[in-house]
């Protein structure tokens, strides 16, 4: 196993090129697990914590570019503000210990479906800045996730940031767990309003092969809702809601919990974070109209 | 510059010179790049308080600081720690003179078998310092990375209560 | 001033706290060698092929042993015929595979990671054969359950179960459940020049037993088993998941031998999972009968749990049920259904856990039937004397733990009807249960010794598996001597002192404390007896049997307590460095004459005696009242615990501190048992589909609410001099039918199988 380690985001994508099987460990809380355990023994590790550049971030007009590098904790400390619906997310990752490492970089790269991230970053519509020494594409969050532990990046790239804009709108995360702390999502689901677009966004994790978006549930409330006189939801707005929510999940029966119980779940979280969310959004509108 | 290590013979990693701060002092040591940092410490610097648990960063009895910040260092290599300032529980106090926080967890009896304990103190001695001590529920959401099978978990946030309130 | 009874901190805390404690993988070694085990990965069949070439030519590879070139070993005799072993079967012996798990080759290379790295690279094939999996097939009765039989009847159970005016019949189910201690076990085998083994390990096993199993595995001829030194100093969690002899405390001593050189074996936390044991899955039929007024006529409870060809441990779950109602008809069995998975093992609160669960889930079935309050149900069928043996109790308090736990609760203001009670938009559900756990006296030596400066040193070869018994045994040595606590040390974990029996079913305070007292009482004795001679001495001429410790080291003349003398004088004028004494407790008049420290093994003789103390005058429990108040939200199904009450009659309790913090450990692992723990099997091919801390849900700090713990401290005036009972079982007995009970109470909803997850209670 050669173990390469770069000083710069160029030499890495040099690297990378030249052993596309090399592995990139960032934070390692997913690589190490699997090395620890002899579950792979990849040819190379690619060690990317000597890049800086991967661990800033920076905000020109609204637009976030996160570096993949960034650990939960800063994007909780510093980021909250502006993109909420992360923070919460990042908020939920195992433990602080785990905050302090691990990386949406990380998060991205493994692509479980049970990554707490990846509702969120559909549901604000983030673009993944993937980089080669070919040069750099962006990939739309809906497009990056393929399968199973399996993403949209070639065998020569690397993640190089996360785009989001900084929250039009409320944003809302929340995940089933068997324990209250320390656990892998049962299920989890994001929303974000965007009003000035007038549309939602909304995706849900661990429930299908991928992350994915809801998207005949974003449809329908984006109808529903009244955004330029916002009144209170009708129950039935949130049970139906829920109910295209947990339609779009294709979830199986395993340790964690039954697929039956996902979608109803699902359907759960959904009517309670839309609920949550447009309260936030009422109060705005009331604040500005005061 | 680009460093590689390359593997000897195709399957076992060569050993690489890591230097870090070991509870403020300079070490040098050769591993192979694939030494976590925590058999780094306890195989090679002899440094026995962090313990191996898990191996799997699922149960916390190996939490140190690396640069103030608490991580599992049986999820992260030696070499990605070069140059960094690392402090293990012996870092923090002796027997003879204890830090406030492993005194408290004395005085509060937060431990039976001590296994998961000084991970425990290390992650308490951390949580105060990001200022997570305000409230008993509080501390327990952010000591919930350090599992304690006897479950001394009441003495456990009695102690981090007492250390944080006596260090304010 | 007594120390016993004070809550003095514990003496090994700054050593945990700082991390200066040795556990067994700390300890530095000279030219050690580190060893991997490689695990079958299917659960039944054949080696057809196993190729160890490319390990062998591996970096640092010193040595792999498979079945092919392993020394042969003997079967172990079990831990039930009075050996050392669960499992039987040693490791390598042959090509056969009986559990996903089983060890298939041992590497030792010079550093861990090259071994592991070795074992990598070792080729093994397999020819599979379809496993037994699940509680499904043939059920057969064991030899026997804790040393009794399997099957257990008073009264006709039956006849009285259809006359019964009311009756319930449910079946209870609860899962596999690993130990899961934070240290994984670890073994460090080191072979002198003069053929002396030494063995550091993490065992809860008990030195002595362990070094019977060593003699037994290596072909040590008994006489010669002082040539085995066990030391277990430190031990990072037991549960019972360190007891016992298994194959992988053996391999490391044989590869050992083979290099001339000191052999460190440190298990993954996933080869834990199939390395020592574990519980049982168990389904359990329950029926009660009983009249209109709740009085209950007849109970049977059948449980069935895993069985083995390599060893027999039935999960005793009927047993709480035949002592701790009165009722004249009770029937108990016991059956077993192999499976290809390993030998299951005592696992903290073993039967009463899983058994209680049942018995008092259907005990609140059965109020429900009744429209009877649960507490109400209990007191009209208590028993005032032992129903199961028809004696008297030496103690029980269980009257004043349900009266005090209900007040300290609040129990009057539950509203009867489930679903009724509420906190926003969460339902709250209060519940209760009986806790009882029959904890044991086993045989048990101390050797006390004062030395010239007055200080005393005690030392028993038992473990201090984190129960605090390095500082409760320094405080029952200080009494008995009249010094400061901090006057005396304890030390164990060592075959060079005198025999202990593993600590084990709660018995380390009322086995190791008599003993320890007995033997400093008698040292103490002795200096009086120096002294009374002594014309120098204050006390010259006194009665040695009256001479009384006045504290500080102090002795006096009893008609007069100004006149007295010290330890310090004492030795001094007589010119000795020392004096000591040792006594036994709670042991067998056949182990008195051979009780050199490798002592026979007695051990199913044993069991029965302990189980029936006082020459079967009295029986002892200790008991105690679970109260749980739940909250459940009804639409994710999500439990959560927010309020425990328990109250328990231990007898006399030797140190609050660390007496409650054991009764705190204890109810959070009924609460990991109500809602999390479970390990999963494959259902086809009998694997272990997550043996992690993931998959394996453990309490957390955040899921362990406000617990009150209250002891009513009484002494029991028969069970021993100490007057103290067990503590380390009784609270995990009974939280899990408390929290069952009550997300009934909150929801209506009844979960007879667990964990109790949020599918399982909306489903």
């Amino acid at each position: 196993m050669d173990f390469l380690r770069p000083n710069t985001f160029a030499e890495a994508l040099a690297l990378k090129a030249e052993q596309p099987d090399a592995v990139p460990i960032a934070g390692g809380t997913d690589v190490m697990v699997e090395l620890n355990f002899d579950h792979r023994r990849p040819p190379a590790l690619l060690d990317l914590t000597r890049i800086a550049e991967l661990r800033e971030w920076s905000a020109v007009d609204g637009k976030l570019r996160v570096g993949s590098g960034v650990p939960y904790a800063r994007i909780i400390e510093q980021l909250g503000g502006q993109l909420p619906g992360l923070a919460m997310a990042s908020r939920t990752v195992g433990s602080p210990q785990i905050r302090n490492r691990g990386t949406v970089g990380g998060n991205l790269g493994a692509a479980s479906p049970a990554g707490d991230t990846h509702p969120v970053l559909l549901a604000g519509d983030a673009v993944i800045e993937a980089a080669s020494a070919r040069g750099t594409r962006m990939i739309p969050a809906a497009e990056f996730y393929l399968g199973v532990k399996r993403n949209a990046l070639e065998p020569d790239e690397l993640i190089a940031a996360v785009h989001l804009n900084a929250a039009p709108g409320p944003e809302q995360f929340a995940k089933v767990g068997t324990r209250n702390a320390m656990v892998i999502a049962v299920c989890s689901f994001a929303i974000a309003l965007h009003p000035a677009e007038k549309r939602v966004g909304a995706a849900v994790g661990s429930a299908a092969p991928t992350p994915r978006h809801a998207t005949a549930a974003e449809e329908f409330l984006a109808g529903e809702l009244d955004w330029d006189a916002p009144k209170p939801l009708l129950d039935s707005v949130k049970r139906r809601f829920g109910e295209l929510v947990a339609e779009a999940a294709s979830p199986i029966d395993d340790v964690r919990g039954s697929a039956a119980y996902r979608k109803h779940a699902l359907a759960v979280l959904a009517r309670r974070t839309l609920g949550w969310a447009w309260q936030d959004h009422l109060g705005k509108e009331t604040r500005e109209c005061a | 510059m680009i460093e590689v290590v390359p593997s000897e013979g195709g399957v076992v990693p060569a050993a690489v010179e890591v230097g870090l701060v070991v509870n403020g002092e300079a070490r040098r040591l050769v591993v192979e790049p694939r030494v976590t940092l925590l058999d780094a410490l306890r195989e090679r610097l002899g440094l026995t308080g962090a313990k191996k648990g898990c191996d799997h960063g699922e149960c916390g009895a190996c939490t140190v600081l690396v640069d103030d910040r608490r991580i599992y260092s049986c999820t992260t290599l030696a070499v990605m720690q070069e140059g960094r300032r690392v402090t293990t529980v012996e870092g923090l106090g002796t027997p003879e003179s204890p830090h406030p926080v492993q005194a408290a967890f004395v005085e509060h009896d937060g431990m039976q078998c001590g296994m998961c304990t000084p991970g425990q103190v290390v992650s308490a001695v951390a949580l105060i310092a990001e200022g997570h001590a305000g409230s008993e529920d509080e501390i327990r959401e952010w000591m919930s990375g350090n599992l304690c099978r006897c479950a001394a978990y009441p003495g456990i946030v009695a102690a981090v209560r007492a250390a944080a309130g006596g260090a304010s | 001033m007594t120390s016993v009874g004070t809550p003095v901190p514990r003496v090994d805390g700054l050593l945990k706290a700082t991390g200066t404690a040795r556990y067994t993988a700390d300890i530095p070694f000279e030219d050690l060698t580190h060893a991997v085990l490689l695990q079958a990965t299917i659960a039944r069949g054949r080696i057809a092929s196993i190729d160890a070439s490319a390990a062998e030519a591996a970096p640092g590879v010193l040595l792999v042993l498979t079945h092919l070139n392993a020394p042969r070993l003997p079967r172990m005799r079990a831990f039930a015929k009075g050996g050392s072993a669960q499992q039987t079967v040693p490791a390598l012996q042959d090509d056969r595979v009986r559990f996903a798990g089983e060890t298939v080759a041992f590497v030792v290379a010079e550093s861990q990671e090259q071994a592991r790295y070795a074992a990598m690279l070792i080729s093994v094939e397999y020819d599979e054969e379809p496993p037994a999996v699940g509680l499904h097939g043939d059920a057969y009765p064991p030899a026997k359950v804790n040393g009794q039989p399997p099957d257990y009847r008073r009264g006709d159970a039956e006849r009285a179960l259809a006359d019964a005016a009311v009756t319930v019949e449910r079946t209870y189910r609860t899962p596999v459940h690993h130990h899961n201690p934070i240290e994984p076990p670890v073994t460090i085998a080191s072979w002198d020049d003069d053929g002396g083994l030494t063995v550091h390990e993490a065992a809860q096993g008990g030195v002595h037993m362990m070094r019977l199993g060593f003699a037994e595995a290596l072909g040590i001829p008994r006489r010669k088993a002082g040539s085995i030194r066990v030391v277990s100093k430190f031990l990072g969690g037991g549960f019972g998941g360190k007891g016992f002899m298994w194959p992988r405390n053996i391999l490391p001593a044989v590869a050992a031998r083979l290099l001339g050189r000191p052999v460190k074996l440190e298990l993954t936390r996933a080869q834990m999972y199939t390395s020592g044991g574990y519980r049982s899955e168990t389904v359990q039929r329950l029926r009660l009968g009983a009249d209109r007024d709740g009085r209950l006529g007849s109970i049977v409870h059948e449980s069935t749990s895993t069985g083995s060809d390599m060893g027999e441990f039935p999960e005793p779950c009927a047993q709480i049920t035949q002592m701790l109602y009165a009722c004249p008809n009770v029937t108990g069995t016991h059956r077993l259904v192999r499976q290809n998975v390993g030998v299951p093992t005592f696992t903290r609160a073993p039967g009463e856990g899983p058994g209680s669960f049942a018995l008092e889930s259907a005990l609140d079935e059965l109020a429900g039937e009744l429209s009877l309050d649960p507490l109400e149900l209990r007191l009209r069928n208590y028993a005032e004397t032992d129903p199961e043996h028809d004696r008297p109790w030496s103690s029980k308090g269980l009257r004043e733990c349900y009266s005090e736990g209900a007040e300290r609760f609040g129990w009057s203001a539950r509203n009867p009807e489930p679903g009724s009670m509420r906190d926003g938009r969460w339902l709250v559900g209060y519940g209760m249960a009986t806790a009882a756990y029959s904890s044991h006296t086993w045989p048990t030596f101390a050797r006390v010794r004062i030395r010239a400066d007055g200080t005393a040193v005690v030392r028993c070869a038992t473990t201090d598996i984190g129960t605090g018994t390095y500082t409760v045994m320094a405080q029952v040595a200080a009494d008995a001597l009249g010094v400061r606590p901090g006057d005396v040390t304890f030390e164990a974990g060592d075959t060079r002192y005198p025999f202990a029996f593993p600590p084990v079913s709660s018995s380390g305070a009322r086995s190791i404390g008599p003993a320890v007292r007995a033997a400093a009482l008698a040292v103490r004795t002795r200096v009086a007896r120096l002294a009374v001679k002594d014309r120098e001495s204050p006390l010259f001429g006194a009665d040695a049997a009256t001479v009384r410790a006045i504290g500080g080291g102090r002795l006096a003349r009893a008609d007069d307590p100004e006149r007295y003398d010290t330890f310090v004088d004492v030795l001094e004028r007589a010119g000795l460095g020392h004096v000591e004494e040792r006594k036994g407790y709670g042991v067998m008049p056949f182990l008195h004459s051979t009780a050199s420290g490798i002592a026979p093994w007695p051990v199913g003789p044993l069991l029965r005696v302990a189980t029936r103390p006082f020459a079967g005058r009295y029986s002892t429990y200790d008991f105690g009242a679970q109260f749980v108040e739940v909250r459940v939200d009804p639409d994710l199904g999500v439990v959560r615990v927010s309020r425990v009450v328990g109250v328990y009659d231990i007898g006399r309790v030797l140190n609050p501190r660390t007496a409650r913090n054991q009764a705190v450990g204890g109810i959070t692992w009924g609460i990991g048992m109500a809602l999390m723990e479970r390990t999963t099997t494959h259902p086809r091919l009998g694997k272990y589909t997550s043996p992690n801390l993931s998959g394996y849900l453990l309490p957390t700090n955040a899921d362990v609410p406000d617990i009150d713990v209250h002891f009513l401290d009484r002494p029991d005036p028969l069970v021993n001099p100490l007057g103290v009972k067990g503590v380390g079982e009784l609270p995990v007995v009974g939280v899990a039918a408390a929290i069952a009970n009550a997300v009934h109470h909150a929801t209506g909803k009844r979960v007879r199988s667990l964990p109790i997850g949020p599918a399982e209670l909306l489903g």
